[in-house]
Order: C-alpha cells, then sequence, then structure tokens
C-alpha cells in the first residue's frame, strides 16, 4: 500500500528531517511510528499526503509514484485518505456534525446519505449526543475524536493519524486504539504516530522507530 | 494514483454514479450562491459600501454611453436632413425654375427637390428672424430663389460630388452645401466613443480590483477553513466557488445600484435639457436605460464581479499552503 524507497526530505535546503527512508507497509497493515519530538513523525506523514514532496527518492501509495500526480489530481488523492491531525483541524464556526461532513460535501454525497454517515461516524467516537455543539465547546480530547469521526466518515483505505490520543486520558486512549483496530480489521491500512510507547507496546503492531529522521528500528509484532 | 486508480477499498466505497456526482455539483452550487448571499447580508453596511462603489464606477460609462447613444440617434436624424440648396441665378421667372427643379429632380442620387420661390424665401426667413419691419423697407426683394435637394445618399463625399455636378447646370448660380457640421459631428461622436470606451474599460478594472481587495479580505479571513478544505481533497474549484458567487452578487448589487443612480440622474437632469434643446428649437430628450439596456449593465456587472473575485482567489490560492 505504502512503499518509500529511499526517502529523503529537507526542509530549507539545508537541514535534514528525514533520511533514507526504506520501507513498506502492505495493504490492510496497522502500522505505529514513534520517535522523539522532532523525529520527522508528522513529516512522514506529511509525505504521504503529498502535502510535501520528498526532495530525494520516491514515495508510492498503491503503487503510484504520488510525487508524479498531477496538482489536479491531488485533491481526488486526498480524499482515498483519513487524516487525523496532530491540531485537529477544525473549522470552529461549524458544529460538530458539520465538520464531520466536511469531506462528504466536498465530494457532493448526497445529503441525507451524508447526514447517516455522519452520525454512524460520531456514534464510533461517542460524540451523537455533541453533533450540534461548536468545536469550541468541546474539551481537547473531545475535539481530537471529532477530528478522528471526520477522518473515518469516509470509509477511506488508507487512515493516518497524528497523535491522535495526545489529549485523551488512559481510558479514552484505549477506546480510540481499539477504533483504529476496528477500521484495521475491516481491511483499512492504518498508520499511527504515537509518543504513548506503553500503549504502543500493550496493542503489538508493527511499530517503526525515527531518530532524527531515520527508521532506527522496524518491529513486527512479536 | 488517479480517481480510477483508487486503492481496491476505496473504488468500492467512494463509487459515484455521473448523475449523482452531478446533483452534488450542482447542489453546492446553489449552496454556495446561498451561503455567499447570507454573507453579504451579514455586514449589510460593508456590502452596500462595496456595491456603491462598483455603482459609481459604472455610471459613470453607462452614462456617457447612453447620451451617446442618443446623440447617434439624432445624428442619423440630421443625416436625414442634410440638403443641398441650389441658389438660383438672379431674374430667372418661375416658369423657369419649376423647368430647372425638374432639370434637377431627374438627375440620378437625387431622392426629392423643393422650390422655395423668391417671395417664399422671403416669407421663411422674416420668420426665422423676426425682422419683418426691416426687411419691409426694402423696395425690391434681394433673395434669389432657390431649390432645397435631399440625396438619397447622404454621406459627404457623395453629397459633395454631387453639389459639384449640380453646380455646372445652367442657371444655378450657387451650390451651399453645409457638411463642416455635420462631418464635425460625426468626429465628435467617433472622439466620444473612444473616450468611453476607455473610460469603460479603466471604470471595469476599477471594479475588478473593488471586488478584488473585497474579496482578497473574505479569502484572508477564511484562510483557516481554505486550508483545512484542502487537506481533506477539497479541488480549486471548489474552494473558489463561495467566492465566485460573492463576486457575483457584489456586481449584480452594483448593477442594480447604478441602474437607479442613472434613473434618478435622468430624473434630475432631463427637464434642464429637454428645455435646453427646446430653446434651439430641438426635440431632445435625455435617453432612458430600458430594459435592454438594464440588462446589458447588470451582466456586465456581474460578469465584472465574478472576474474580479476569480482573479483575486486565483492569487492568493496559490499562497496559500497546508499546514
Ligand atoms: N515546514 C517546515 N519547515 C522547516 N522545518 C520543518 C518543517 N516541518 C518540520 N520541520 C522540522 O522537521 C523536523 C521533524 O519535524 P516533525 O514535525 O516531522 O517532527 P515530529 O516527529 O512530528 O515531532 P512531534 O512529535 O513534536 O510532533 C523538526 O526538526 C522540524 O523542526
Ligand atoms: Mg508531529
Amino acid at each position: 500500500m505504502i512503499a518509500f524507497e529511499h526517502v529523503g526530505k529537507r526542509y530549507g535546503g539545508r537541514f535534514e528531517a528525514l533520511a533514507n527512508l526504506d520501507f513498506r507497509v502492505r495493504r490492510g497493515e496497522m502500522v505505529f511510528l514513534t520517535g522523539h519530538s522532532g523525529a520527522g513523525k508528522s513529516s512522514l506523514l506529511r509525505l504521504i499526503m503529498r502535502l510535501e514532496r520528498p526532495t530525494r527518492g520516491r514515495v508510492l501509495v498503491a503503487g503510484h509514484d504520488i510525487d508524479r500526480l498531477h496538482p489536479t489530481q491531488v485533491p481526488f488523492y486526498r480524499r482515498q485518505i483519513g487524516v487525523v491531525f496532530q491540531d485537529h483541524q477544525l473549522l470552529f464556526d461549524r458544529s460538530i456534525f458539520h465538520n464531520v461532513a466536511l469531506p462528504l460535501e466536498i465530494q457532493g454525497i448526497e445529503p441525507r446519505e451524508a447526514a447517516r454517515r455522519v452520525r454512524a461516524a460520531l456514534d464510533k467516537v461517542g460524540l451523537l449526543h455533541r453533533e450540534k455543539a461548536l468545536p469550541i465547546e468541546l474539551s481537547g480530547g473531545e475535539q481530537q475524536r471529532v477530528g478522528i469521526a471526520r477522518a473515518v466518515v469516509n470509509k477511506p483505505a488508507l487512515l493516518l493519524a497524528d497523535e491522535p490520543t495526545g489529549n485523551l486520558d488512559p481510558q479514552l486512549s484505549a477506546d480510540i486504539m481499539t477504533l483504529f483496530e476496528d477500521f484495521h480489521r475491516i481491511g483499512t491500512t492504518v498508520m499511527i504516530a504515537s509518543h504513548d510507547l506503553a500503549l504502543i507496546t500493550r496493542l503489538r503492531h508493527r511499530t517503526l522507530r525515527l531518530h532524527d529522521g531515520r527508521l532506527v528500528a522496524d518491529e513486527e509484532a512479536a | 494514483m488517479s480517481r480510477d486508480a483508487a486503492p481496491a477499498r476505496g473504488a468500492r466505497t467512494h463509487r459515484t454514479t455521473a448523475g449523482s456526482r452531478w446533483r452534488g455539483w450542482l447542489r453546492h452550487h446553489r449552496a454556495m450562491c446561498l451561503d455567499s448571499a447570507r454573507r453579504l447580508l451579514v455586514h449589510p453596511l460593508g456590502s452596500l459600501m462595496t456595491m456603491l462603489a462598483i455603482a459609481i464606477a459604472l455610471v459613470l460609462p453607462a452614462g456617457l454611453w447612453l447620451t451617446l447613444d442618443s446623440a447617434r440617434l439624432l445624428d442619423a436624424e440630421l443625416e436625414q436632413s442634410a440638403t443641398l440648396t441650389l441658389y438660383l441665378e438672379h431674374g430667372i421667372g418661375e416658369d423657369e425654375a419649376r423647368r430647372l427643379e425638374a432639370t434637377v429632380a431627374a438627375e440620378a442620387g437625387v431622392a426629392g427637390t423643393r422650390l422655395v420661390t423668391a417671395a417664399e424665401g422671403m416669407a421663411e426667413f422674416q420668420q426665422a428672424l423676426g425682422l419683418s419691419d426691416a426687411l419691409h423697407r426694402l423696395d425690391e426683394n434681394p433673395l434669389p430663389a432657390s431649390i432645397v435637394v435631399r440625396p438619397r445618399d447622404p454621406s459627404p463625399e457623395v453629397v459633395r460630388a454631387q453639389a459639384e455636378r449640380l453646380g455646372e447646370l445652367a442657371g444655378i448660380d450657387e451650390v451651399r452645401l453645409d457638411l463642416a457640421w455635420l462631418e464635425r459631428l460625426r468626429h465628435l461622436a467617433a472622439l466620444g466613443q473612444r473616450v468611453i470606451l476607455a473610460l469603460g474599460v479603466l471604470f471595469g478594472l476599477g471594479v475588478l480590483l473593488v471586488v478584488g481587495n473585497t474579496i482578497r479580505l473574505a479569502v484572508e479571513n477564511r484562510r483557516q477553513e481554505i486550508e483545512v478544505v484542502t487537506l481533506i481533497g477539497a479541488t480549486h474549484a471548489f474552494v473558489r466557488r463561495p467566492f465566485l458567487y460573492s463576486g457575483a452578487w457584489f456586481g449584480l448589487g452594483g448593477g442594480l445600484l447604478a441602474c437607479g443612480l442613472l434613473v434618478l440622474g435622468r430624473d434630475w437632469l432631463s427637464a434642464p435639457v429637454t428645455a435646453l434643446a427646446a430653446s434651439y428649437g430641438a426635440n431632445f430628450r435625455l435617453p432612458a436605460l430600458g430594459m435592454e439596456g438594464s440588462a446589458i449593465l447588470l451582466a456586465c456587472s456581474t460578469l465584472l464581479g465574478w472576474l474580479g473575485a476569480w482573479i483575486t482567489v486565483s492569487r492568493h490560492l496559490a499562497g496559500i499552503r497546508p499546514r
């Protein structure tokens, strides 16, 4: 599903945020991405989303070199990926419902069908009763879950999450991870960047460890 | 990975028929059309200011164009009345004069003739100048008889050639054609047309700038929203759409205001202009915009608003990169 071929990424010409990354993620796999702050986890995910382009090597998704995508194709490519952002990226002037509905609106999904899917996604993250609230009225953890609902509302084939449990208490973190595992179980490829080593170790999935932009460990689940 | 090369699962869950995509597209257009109108109404005063600025930029060229258009009508009327006057030699009697008139009437390119005998000429002259007393004191009528010729083709070159030809007929003393003023008027009209075109272009640019500036602020205000929707797969067209509708609404509003201003201006000026024209013996009325004119003005202003928004949003989208 995802293949990094000797990928390097420099910001501003000098600083090497990622160096010589070479790995593959199979379709339907669930992978954790760890590393210290600044190790390059977000950068790696941004490469997959084509928010950044590699300065070296190739990133292939579903067999296609995404650097070769024409700019007009990029939006359609992004619609195939569900992303949970480190900083939520919610719209603060819209209700929870409309935030989650945004990807469907962009794709022109019929409103009734969209509403059904939005409610299903909100139900999964346990926020169905807050659908009319504005993001500002929600706690950080709840906002994070809205972000997750928005990422999965489209039933994407590939799910990327950048610190999805960053603001959650241990119980909620575990619940959210279970949610990701559910998606993994129905065939979604899932890639999660996280600091939460305790949780990662407990969940026993393949783990990629970054250090200063290099892949220092690629451990299959025991 | 293009649309058709989507990952297998994605391809299944995202399958949409052309029909449903088309409906979705229409739905978004409708939604954005209404949403942008609603946003205008949220800041009524600010929106009104923008529209007024657009209206002011439109009123001048539109008003001048109307005036010129009616001047063109006047011009056509004047051409209709373009005539040659053939003054007959002194001492030619009325019978002789009638014969001459028949000869002239038979000439090619002559649409009509009218004989003005010396006495009639005198009467007209007196009436026009109101000098009856002074002229009555003259013993002898100093005016010659004349034939007024209405040429078939009133264009100056043709008329001039005709004048030369007719002047060679026996018994014709002098041919008078007063084309200079007609030509002057025509040059003036051409000049006016160019001035209005230039003004139209300049003020059209002004409208683009006004709309562009307003839309630029709107884009800045909604920057975060643009970034987010871009992150989750919105196309440029999708992002642009609400702003294009805003621009079109601004243009339409400005156009409507301009129509209103033109109507007011016409009411304001029409009495003195008609009176002025009447004092020159002309029957000139200030032109009204009319249905067709209003439609053209509104279409132009809406299009300008849309275009201004398009240029601005396109320029700014390039600068907005999701974080
Ligand atoms: N747009 C950018 N311009 C310049 N440098 C950047 C940019 N984005 C990231 N970096 C740098 O690249 C390195 C990796 O950043 P990245 O955000 O990928 O780290 P991270 O592993 O996600 O860290 P964290 O756990 O704190 O989120 C950092 O040193 C950061 O300063
Ligand atoms: Mg990060």
